[in-house]
This record gives structure tokens, sequence and C-alpha cells, in this order.
């Protein structure tokens, strides 16, 4: 009897073997350690549920208790036994077990911070925990509750959605999740905030802030949509506004500032080319001044032969005497326009000897002729004429003081009065004591009183 | 509504290596045979004391 109850117990342990296998293979863990559990609990030496127990709480993070598991394993059936494969599995590489002991250290730490109240340090510890260890399901778990705790439904439903991933069977995980999911976007359960973040959805405002995405409902006046065009006019207005009483002023005022500049300084351009023009203008009138002086100098040679004019005219008069000395009116044409008190200076010692030896022998003749038509033109009161006529009378013969008077008449006719007194003088100092002079002195006394 | 500290009891420490051989001495393995191989010592012993007696 014994015998038949010890087989139905190791019959009923392999059932629940199988089950544990079963929902093992479509990884609800939480429901295969269950059944292994109770495999176990019919028969202690169910070497195969042992193991996949083993091999359970190795997946879920529980290395100890899976080693604690194959070690039991290996002593109750030394030989041809699996559990050796994985002991040698952790054995073979002591770094990755340091790993997991410094994981299962940390998760007890961040136990201790639960109780002790200090959540916050407990999330930071068991997300070192989960970078470590990703497989560490209690660690999940702890991470979920401590989200839903603070309040951060979409973190928790995060943490309770890996569990379920990695054990489809945890109940801890599905309360977790209902729970999150009761508080998180009531009417919308079962939607992820992210999932909603990515439909289209134009009635919120998203945005990120540090690793939170932070979903905003739109508010929305009765004049958001119509309002917008009369917000932009309004704005362009605005906008308009502030340049006209900002800027503008301040623009007007700089470029006011800049014509201000500009016409000083064409200002001061135009003082200098005033005062450029304006010794440009009294050097014109010295040169203009300069000019009239040559011009009259020009003038006084107007009529004069030059140097070689003159020889050649004196030649001419020369040759005319020799045809015919008493051609008068050849010799004194061909003397026409030599006028010796001009070119004295320039001319050589021998033209003034042949001059002087052709005056001394027509000098005379001419001075007679040139005295007659003078006094002619003089009595018939054309004073340019009688003028001269006289002069060239004087110039060769200076002798006859009736000449060198009614030459001061002329003159003082004519209106030249400087000339009339200048005339009157030589008659006064050339020809003293003669009624001519007396009568010359009294002219002048008649030119100086009229010009006082 | 979850009371966070009936929840967090749920959570016990994970067992450290260092304390892995403890656990494996003091592992209590029975299983059904066992407690009823007990059971039927109990029985066993109690019918013979039952006999003394008369």
């Amino acid at each position: 009897m014994a015998t038949s109850i010890y087989k139905k117990l190791v019959s009923l342990s392999n059932v629940f073997y199988n089950e544990g296998l079963e929902k093992a293979s479509v990884r609800d863990l939480t429901g295969a350690m269950e059944s292994l559990h109770q495999s176990l609990k019919l028969d202690k030496n169910n070497i195969n549920a042992r193991n996949l127990l083993g091999l359970i709480y190795y997946e879920t993070g529980e290395v100890v208790a899976a080693l604690s598991e194959w070690v039991i394993s290996k002593n109750l059936k030394p030989d041809d036994n699996i559990a050796d494969e994985y002991m040698d599995m952790v054995r073979n590489s002591p770094s990755k077990l340091e790993d997991i002991n410094q994981t299962i250290k940390k998760f007890n730490i961040a136990l201790n911070y639960c109780h002790q109240d200090s959540l916050d340090l407990a999330v930071i510890q068991l997300k070192k925990v989960l970078s470590l260890n990703a497989g560490f399901i209690k660690a999940h778990l702890l991470l979920a509750l401590l989200y839903l705790k603070a309040g951060n439904w979409d973190r928790a439903k995060v943490e309770a959605k890996k569990v379920l991933k990695l054990d489809t069977g945890n109940t801890l995980a599905r309360r977790y999740l209902k729970e999150a999911d009761s508080m998180l976007l009531p009417g919308e359960s079962g939607k992820l905030v992210s999932d909603i973040a990515s439909s289209e959805n134009d009635e919120v405002i998203r945005y990120n802030s540090g690793n939170e995405m932070i979903i905003q409902p739109l508010k929305k006046s009765a004049l958001t949509r119509t309002g917008s065009i009369w917000g932009i006019v309004l704005g362009i207005a605005l906008g308009v506004a502030a340049s006209f009483f900002l800027i503008l002023p301040q623009r007007i005022e700089t470029i006011t500032a800049d014509n201000k500049d500009k016409i000083a300084r064409i200002s001061e351009e135009s003082d200098n080319k005033s005062a450029k023009i304006v010794e440009l203008e009294q050097k014109m009138a010295s040169m203009d001044k300069n000019m009239q002086e040559l011009q009259g100098q020009v003038d006084s040679y107007e009529g004069v032969d030059s140097t070689s004019a003159s020889m050649n005219s004196l030649m001419k008069a020369v040759d005319c005497y020799e045809n015919d000395s008493s051609d008068i009116e050849g010799i004194a044409a061909a003397l026409e326009n030599v006028d010796l008190e001009v070119i004295k200076d320039s001319v050589s010692p021998e033209f003034l000897a042949l001059y002087d030896t052709l005056m001394s022998k027509v000098g005379p003749q001419l001075a007679t002729s040139y005295y007659n038509t003078g006094y002619d033109a003089y009595k018939a009161k054309k004073f340019d004429e009688a003028i001269a006529n006289l002069s060239k009378a004087y110039q060769y013969d200076n002798t006859n003081v009736n000449t060198l008077y009614y030459l001061a008449n002329s003159y003082s006719e004519n209106g030249d009065l400087e000339k009339a007194k200048e005339k009157y003088d030589a008659v006064v100092t050339e020809f003293p004591n003669t009624k001519t002079a007396a009568a010359a002195e009294t002219k002048l006394a008649e030119i100086n009183n009229s010009g006082n | 509504m979850l009371n966070f500290e009936e929840e967090l009891k749920k959570f016990k420490p994970s067992l450290e290596i260092e304390d892995a051989e403890d656990i494996i001495y003091n592992r209590d393995l029975d299983d059904m045979s066992d407690v009823i191989v007990g059971l039927l010592k109990d029985a066993k012993s109690e019918a013979d004391n039952n006999k003394r007696s008369r």
C-alpha cells in the first residue's frame, strides 16, 4: 500500500512538473514556480522539477535561490545531473557572479530605503540594479510600486509591462498595471501617455520636461480661431505703432544729426571756397591791373616800330633823302613810326649817329611840315590830329617854343590835363623868360586852380 | 487604491551569495512521502502504546 501511495505521489509530482514546464514555456514564470513547488512538495527527488525551478529562479534574478536548488539537486542525484552544467555556467564567469551579487545587494539596499521612507534614493538604487540586470523582476515590481506611490502612473505602467513581458503570469505586475491604468487617463484605459502623445490629436500641447513628456490640454477661447487673424492685425498695428513712437524718432534724430554734420561740412567747404574765390578775385584784379599796365605799355608802343623795323625805316628815309633831298613827305612817311624816345636804349650808336645826321639835314623841314599841319588841325579844333603832328614837329625840332605851347594847348583842350601840365611845365623850364613861358605859367595856374 | 505599506511587505530581501550555505543547510526538504512516513510512524507508535495499556 505504501508503495502504491509513493508511486501516486511521484506520478502527481510529475503532473505538476509537466504543468510547470508548460507554463515556463509560455513565460508564465510565477505559475511555473507554483506548479514546481507543488511538484517538489509531493516528491523532493523530482530532479527535473528542482532543476527547472532553479532555472526559473535564475531567470527572475534570484540567483542564490537558483544555486541552492541546483546544489540540493546535485546532492540528491550526484551523477548525470544537468544542474552541474548550470552551476558550472555560473562558476566559470566570476565577474558575472559578482555583478549578480552586487545587484542583489543593491536591491536589498533599495528595499531598506523604502522601509526608511527614502523613496527617491530607492528609485535611484533600483534604476542602477536594473541597468546591471534588466531581468530582475522583483526590482521592476518594486520600482513600479514606488512610481505608483509617487503618482508616476505612466512610468509605473511601463515597469509593470516590462515585468509581464518577462513573466506573463505575474499577478503583482497585473495589479500594478491595473492600478496605473485606473489612475491614468480615465476613459482611455490601456493607452500609454506616449501612445496618446504620438497620436494625431491637436487638442493637446505636448512638450518634454527632462525625461517626462508633458501633455497639456489646449485652452481655446471663443476668440482663438476667429481672433487669430485679428491678433495678427493687432500685432502688426502694435509693431507699426512701436516703430512710429520708438524707432522712428530715434531714426529721425539720427538722420537730422547726420544732415547737420553734412551741412556743417558743406558750410565749411563753402567758406573755404569763398575764401579761395576772394583770393582768386584779388589775384585776378592784380593780374588785370598788370595787364592794363602792360596794355598801356603796348599802347605806348603802338604805331612805333621795333628796333629792327626802325632801322629799316631809317634806311628807307636815308634812301629817300639820297634820291630826292626835297622829298620831305617821303622822308616823313618813312620815319612816321620811328620814335627815338622809345628805342634809343636798344639801338646801336651807329643808328643814333645816322639818325642825328639825317635830322640835321631834314629835321627842320620835317618839323616845319608837321608844325604847319598840326597848327592847322589845332585851329580847326582837331586836337587829336594836332597832338600827333605837333608831337612829331617837336621831336624833329625841339627849339620851337610854339610847337610845345600849342601841343600843351591841344592836350588841355583835348581834356588830358596831366599831359597839358607836363608840356606847359616844359615850356616854362626850357624857354624861360619868354612871353610864351608866361602864358604857359598862366595856363598852369588855371589848371591847378580848376583842379582844386 | 493600493496601500503602499501593505504592498511593501510583500517584498522580501533577496538571498545573497554569502547566505547560500546557511539557506541550503536549513532548507526543509520534507515532501509528502516524509509526511506520510511520519504519520505512519506516529500511528504505529500510538497503536503500540494502546496494546501495552490493555
